[in-house]
């Protein structure tokens, strides 16, 4: 579900790192007043590191040739609270952006929002605590971790709908997208669902307390071993990441899918009005204010697409590439002048 | 668990990288996350057809790696894990939008085409700019610098310490995975039956790698808040790093150049 740079504009891209941006700070604060601790980080950092793997492993959903990954949100929120959690899922989405371009820079934000806060933030609290707070039996786990997790993801993948209409991509009609986002976050949510409360029902099996006190709301540090709780962990994200590798697949994942089938392509192109706006800005500002390139190409060609034009992209290409080898021979040169 | 170790090598090969010495590493992580930005943004704000428009672009990644001496194996090989996806959407492309764009010597090209390879164009420029980032900036600068643009602490320190415990998790997998495929030579992978003692150990392993981090951190000074570096001050070659990097390319923006070229033959 990690949004890429080309589903959003420029204009959404930056609200929703706005409202990111935001909840790291409210999260990172709440963190800090709690005084949760330097006890805490390592935790927090090792269940990061376990979203990370198992979030690298994509699973198929029969049937449909999609298939999808973890976001793990619920999950980090049941073990360390909503906003550990959020503060955790959030430096794994900025890791993956950073080092295995999943995930765009400039979607960042919305990632956060729609895999993070939306999850740990709203879904959590709202749902989770309440089905927990009468008492904890696994069936109630069971429960409150499948509830949490379908109604986060419909909810994550809905966001995604509604960033990519407000950012004016055209391409996708909003019935059809919805559509097909959502039954298929449902199939993804119910699987994750259902491997989140094994997990859970693990780490409930072996140290109750930790799960509890985050229903609760009081810091696990003091009352838990951060040892145990490593060691929990870390067996959960081998187990997790041992099992879905036999179901890990090179199928698009469930976003991927949603969008190939509705507007026939993956990439969004950015709406009318938003390319007229800049077209008059560009005129405005042009070099030749009575060139209009959108009527240009009339005779045959919509883009103002040419020979000439063609031509002029290889020359760029090629210019840039000698551009980069005479850099590349200069630079050698003096490194062999100073040996 | 063989993709495990491609995973870490991955990681390190960047950050490897951001400790060369050159015009590029030099300059100060403020100007290249800013200048990394506003490309990735110009890119992502034109249309899906201006392909043209956008040819001017491959400069910031060209002559960046010239400059950085990064090489382009690891930059192409990064762009590879996110092309499978990228060319299943653009072939869909293809079929769905059949539109004429525009006719060369009588074959005609649509619009789908074009788009297929804008898709490819724009993913190359995002990826290879965001990469290019983490390649020429170390990753201590990058999190110092993400600290003092006010950015939670315990945010920072959190996502230095994930990026390790990373490596720390996967590295014994693999380190394991290994030894067992040495002392099982007729078997191609990991058997069922020894899987129980094969996680067994290795949660053991990775548990106590966790702790001797934390505890040499502990060794080192290592309260809770991370220290920072020396403050950097902005030199004239950071400004002109930032000129240089941004403002062809909002020009370019601004400007039809592709148009601009027509309008002279």
């Amino acid at each position: 579900m990690h949004m890429a740079d080309a589903l959003l504009s420029p204009a959404v891209g930056g609200a929703m790192y706005a409202l990111g941006a935001a909840a790291v700070t409210y999260s990172a604060v709440k963190v800090k007043k709690d005084d949760l601790g330097e006890k805490k980080l390592p935790v927090m950092a090792v269940s990061g590191a376990f979203v990370f793997a198992a979030q690298m492993i994509n699973f198929t959903i029969p049937g449909t040739g999609s298939s999808g990954h973890i976001g793990g949100g619920v999950l980090l929120a049941a073990m360390l609270g909503g906003a550990p959690a959020l503060l955790t899922i959030a430096a794994v989405l900025i890791i993956q952006c950073l080092f295995f371009a999943d995930g765009g820079l400039l979607a960042l934000g919305a990632n956060i929002f729609n895999i993070g806060v939306i999850p740990c933030l709203l879904a959590f609290p709202l749902i989770y605590k309440p089905i927990l707070k009468r008492g904890f039996t696994f069936k109630r786990l069971t429960a409150a971790s499948v509830i949490t997790v379908v109604v986060g993801l419909q909810l994550g993948a809905f966001g995604v709908v509604l960033e990519t209409l407000a950012s004016g991509v055209t391409e996708l009609p909003f019935g059809t997208f919805a559509v097909l986002m959502q039954p298929i976050h449902l199939a993804i949510g119910l699987i994750e669902g259902i491997i989140t409360a094994a997990v859970l029902g693990f780490v409930y099996k072996m140290r109750p307390e930790i799960m509890e006190s985050t229903v609760a709301g009081t810091p696990v540090g003091s009352q838990v071993s951060v040892k145990r709780v490593i060691t929990v962990l870390a067996a959960a994200t081998v187990i997790v990441g041992g099992a879905l590798s036999l179901f890990a697949s090179s199928n698009p994942d469930g976003l991927e899918w949603a969008i190939i089938n509705t507007a026939g392509t993956a990439e969004l192109e950015a709406a009318d009005d938003i390319r007229q706006s800049a077209a008059q800005l560009q005129e405005k500002i042009s070099f030749m204010p009575d060139y209009d390139y959108a009527t240009a190409g009339e005779e045959g060609s919509s883009t103002g697409t040419t020979v000439a034009g063609i031509v002029g992209g290889a020359m760029t290409f090629v210019l840039a590439g000698v551009t980069g080898l005479l850099i590349t021979l200069s630079k050698k040169k003096k490194g062999a002048a100073k040996a | 668990m063989a993709n495990m170790r491609s995973k870490i090598n991955e990681i390190y090969a960047l950050e490897q990288l951001s400790g060369g010495d050159s015009a590029v590493h030099r300059r100060h992580p403020l100007v290249k996350l800013v200048s990394a930005f506003v490309y990735i943004v110009l890119v992502v704000s034109f249309g899906r057809t201006e392909f043209l428009r956008l040819a001017p672009f491959v400069f910031y990644p060209v002559v960046l790696m010239a400059l950085s001496e990064t090489p382009w194996r690891i930059v192409l090989g990064r762009m590879a894990l996110a092309l499978p996806f990228v060319i299943v959407a653009g072939a869909s492309n293809i079929i769905f939008d059949r539109a004429t764009a525009f006719t060369i010597g009588g074959i005609a090209v649509s619009f789908g085409t074009v788009s297929f390879f804008s898709i490819l164009y724009r993913t190359f420029l995002c990826v290879t700019a965001v990469l290019l980032l983490v390649a020429v900036t170390p990753f201590a600068q990058l999190t110092d610098q993400l600290r003092r643009m006010h950015v939670p602490d315990v945010f920072v320190t959190l996502f230095e310490m994930i990026y390790r415990y990373i490596g720390v998790l996967l590295d014994e997998a693999s380190t394991m995975y290994t030894a067992y495929m040495l002392r099982s030579t007729e078997h191609r992978g990991l058997q069922m039956a020894h899987m129980g003692s094969f996680v067994g150990q290795l949660l053991i392993r990775s548990y106590d790698r966790a702790e001797r981090v934390y505890a040499a951190m502990k060794c080192r000074g290592y309260g809770g808040a991370a220290r920072r570096g020396a403050r950097r001050k902005l030199q004239p070659a950071d400004y002109a790093y930032l000129a240089l990097t941004c403002l062809p390319f909002i020009l370019l923006r601004l400007v039809d150049a592709a148009a601009v070229f027509e309008r002279l033959f």
